[in-house]
């Protein structure tokens, strides 16, 4: 037998292991990534398995393969209405909160230890930031669901913090070994990183998505594996110019999964199977790396370290880094609760043991098992806690019901239309509504009704329900128009100031409307009072919600037929003195 | 723009018997004839032409309430009447309401600033409840002038 004989037989079982573990997780309330981290010491030379396993240097680079992996993944689920949203408090949490949490802890550690200051804000260093690979575990699992925003700040912030922990874990080394000097130098390492890792993020996002949609392969199995060349390219190549890689595979992920892609749902399938694939090698890897022995060691002390990270440091850092913008203490609260560790300090902590040299051993073997030690921590009272916190702190919110099924359709070549999945709320304007009721616009169809664990195929005396999925196949552009049949019915159009509106066929012409009024209008004379104001609609907005002015005259739809066409038109006149009476309102 | 300055105060009707809605058009247009606005020999092609505007859509607005109206080359300057029907009109508003108030325009070709004006003016004040409740309550001509002259003075609530 080759020794790649046994390491496969290993690998397959502890692959195995891993996955059955992950069953066992939802019914014990432990984090997955904890199982995996202590599948990885069972195995380990200290457990049953006894493998021996010492190698720093191969569990640093799979660490940070795996990482880029699950942070590529990560940026390809995060949609970029939500960064556009968050982007601020976790861009300041991502960095400035990264800094204190690393000073405060380091601080604390030096003393607790007993070791220089600057191999104390080390460790804090390495401890620093929020795991994403753990976070979007914990956040986007069943047990756990929150306000979109709050999700959202934390999954952007642990994405986007690596790059601050690696620098200044990178930056204390180098000061400790004396090669750099505290100064200058040490914050231009620090702004190559974040702006070269984010520059090289959005353009090989960019050249990923235009190639993707036009290279037109044959095998349609090679569309995502050419997407994870453009992620591992995109994060060398950060590297190579001294930018933060993980950072630039964020980012990419963000732009690519932000775009239409030409088999989209394979695409997300496999990176989503290759970031599973990651978490279990990493942490198994990790924990292999483990003695529990020595953790035993330095148990007391990490503990009272991690006390204070949890209780101090990370409160602070996200007091200090949020207080610009308006969060509740609750919401605050559990943001704190959340400084989920998890791989990336302990890939960080194998940096020192590199990195040591006989003139500065850094106390790098006994730093590596305090992290080690905090992040079990971490993990295990956090990571196991989150749940039970978000409700005991009223954060909770109920899950939109799942679907029983999913449609997907992978188009190989770019085409026009889209297949939508509505889930059908109790005050969504369909519900309770027949199917041939629901006046759906051309261009679009129910292909399914999915309730409970039925599959219901549509018919114009289906009634839908509210809980039900509706999947609707769509042409192009046919969506704000749908939205507004799924809507709610809350958001009608109730804040348009009563007017009296004279009513117009929507065939009526501008020609026709120039005959009577007079009115000076740059539209052709020859289009349709329907096709001017379609012409306004902007992309979000329904064309309900759309008025034109036409002179002093103001246009808008006032009914819309059973194909979702505008059927007539309102007219109101305004003067001008009215319209200024009426700004502030 | 005031209701003084268009509304024909001879041609107001307020004993409408028309039940549709080129009868009504018909009767109104008739009144500004007898108060010798309108000349006899233009009657019929001012209740064309406003059968015309209607095709684009009806202009009962709603709430019992319906501005006909239209441009003419026969009248010099923007003229106006109000009806007032007991029993209501059907003229196929969009609400589906008959129509008991009329406010019936007619304005020169050239004029088209004014024409706007007066239509704006009109649906301004129609916006106010009461001020549509009492007209349509109106019994004598004698008491739809006050109305418009209390509206004329920003005696209504807008």
């Amino acid at each position: 037998m080759f020794l790649i004989d046994s390491i496969i037989l290993i690998i397959g079982i502890l692959l195995l292991v891993g996955i059955a573990s992950s069953k066992l997780s939802a019914r014990l309330g432990i984090p997955v990534l904890v199982l995996f981290l202590m599948l990885g010491m069972a195995a380990g030379s200290e457990g049953v398995g006894g493998i021996e396993f010492e190698d720093y240097r191969l569990a640093h680079g799979i660490g940070t393969l795996a990482l880029a992996m699950i942070l590529f993944d990560g940026g390809l689920s995060t949609s970029l209405t939500a960064i556009r949203a968050v982007w601020k408090p976790a861009l300041l949490l991502a960095t400035w909160g990264v800094l204190v949490t690393a000073v405060i802890t380091g601080v604390a550690a030096a003393w607790i230890l007993g070791i220089p200051l600057l191999e104390g804000l080390l460790l804090g260093s390495i401890v620093g930031s929020t795991d994403a690979a753990a976070v979007f575990a914990v956040l986007r699992s069943r047990g756990v669901s929150l306000p979109r925003r709050i999700a959202d700040v934390l999954e952007v912030e642990s994405a986007s913090n690596d790059p601050m922990a690696i620098f200044l874990t990178v930056g204390c080394i180098e000061v400790a070994l004396g090669n750099v000097e505290i100064g200058l130098g040490f914050v231009g390492l620090f702004v190559s990183q974040m702006l070269i890792g984010a520059v090289c993020g959005i353009l090989g996002g960019l050249a990923a998505g235009w190639v993707v949609n036009r290279i037109e392969l044959d095998a349609s199995g090679m569309y995502p594996v050419l997407i994870s060349a453009f992620c591992l390219l995109t994060f060398g190549l950060a590297a190579k110019f001294g930018g933060s890689g993980f950072l630039a595979v964020y980012l990419a992920g963000v732009v690519i999964g932000n775009r239409p892609l030409v088999f989209r749902h394979g695409i997300r399938r496999f990176h989503d199977a290759i970031a599973w694939l990651s978490q279990i090698v990493m942490f198994v890897v990790l924990g292999l790396l483990c003695f529990p022995s020595r953790l035993a060691d330095v148990g007391v002390r990490a503990l009272l370290i991690s006390t204070v990270l949890v209780l101090v440091a990370r409160p602070l850092a996200v007091l200090l880094s949020t207080f610009p913008f308006r969060f509740t203490g609750r919401e605050l609260a559990f943001m704190s609760w959340v400084g989920l560790k998890g791989a990336v300090p302990i890939t960080l902590a194998t940096f020192p043991l590199m990195l040591a040299t006989p003139e500065h051993p850094l106390h790098a073997p006994l730093l590596f098992d305090v992290v080690f030690f905090i992040v079990v921590v971490s993990l295990a009272v956090e990571g196991t806690s989150l749940a039970a916190v978000s409700r005991w702190l009223g954060l909770e919110r109920p899950r939109d019901p799942e679907p029983p099924v999913k449609l997907e359709i992978n188009s190989l070549r770019h085409v026009n239309g889209e297949v939508v999945d509505y889930a059908v709320g109790k005050d969504s304007r369909a519900a309770g509504r027949l199917v041939k009721d629901l006046a759906l616009p051309e261009g679009a169809v129910i292909a399914l009704v999915a309730r409970g664990d039925q599959i219901i195929p549509p018919q114009g005396n289906t009634r839908i329900h509210a809980g039900d999925h509706v999947i609707l196949v769509l042409r192009l552009g046919m969506q704000p128009l749908v939205n507004q049949v799924f809507g709610s019915e809350s958001k009608t159009r109730g804040s348009i100031p009563e007017m009296l509106e004279f009513p117009l066929r929507a065939s009526t012409t501008i020609a026709e409307l120039q005959e009577f009024y007079e009115i000076q209008v740059t539209a052709p004379p020859e289009s349709t009072l329907a096709e001017v104001i379609s012409r306004e609609v902007d992309g979000g907005m329904s064309v309900l919600e759309t008025s034109v002015r036409v002179g002093p005259l103001v246009l808008r739809a006032l009914r819309l037929d059973s194909d979702g066409h505008i059927d007539m038109v309102g007219m109101s006149i305004r003067s001008e003195n009215e319209e200024v009476a009426q700004a502030p309102v | 723009m005031k209701f003084a300055d268009f509304i024909r105060l001879q041609a107001i009707k307020v004993d409408l018997v028309a039940e549709d809605k080129d009868s009504a058009i018909r009767e109104l247009v008739a009144g500004l004839v007898e108060s010798g606005d309108v000349a006899e020999g233009e009657q019929e092609g001012i209740i064309k032409a406003i059968m015309k505007r209607e095709e684009l859509g009806s202009t009962g607005i709603g709430r019992g309430v319906a501005v006909p109206h239209t441009k003419h080359p026969s009248v010099s300057q923007l003229i106006g009447t109000v009806g007032v029907s007991a029993e209501g009109v059907d003229f196929n508003s969009l609400d589906g309401e008959k129509v008991q108030l009329f406010f019936l325009l007619v304005s020169p070709p050239d004029r088209p600033g004014d024409h706007l004006r007066a239509l704006e003016n009109i649906s301004r004040r129609l916006r106010d409840d009461t001020f549509c409740r009492f007209l349509k309550q109106a019994k004598t001509a004698e008491d739809v002038r006050q109305l418009l002259e209390e509206a004329d003075n920003n005696q209504f609530g807008t």
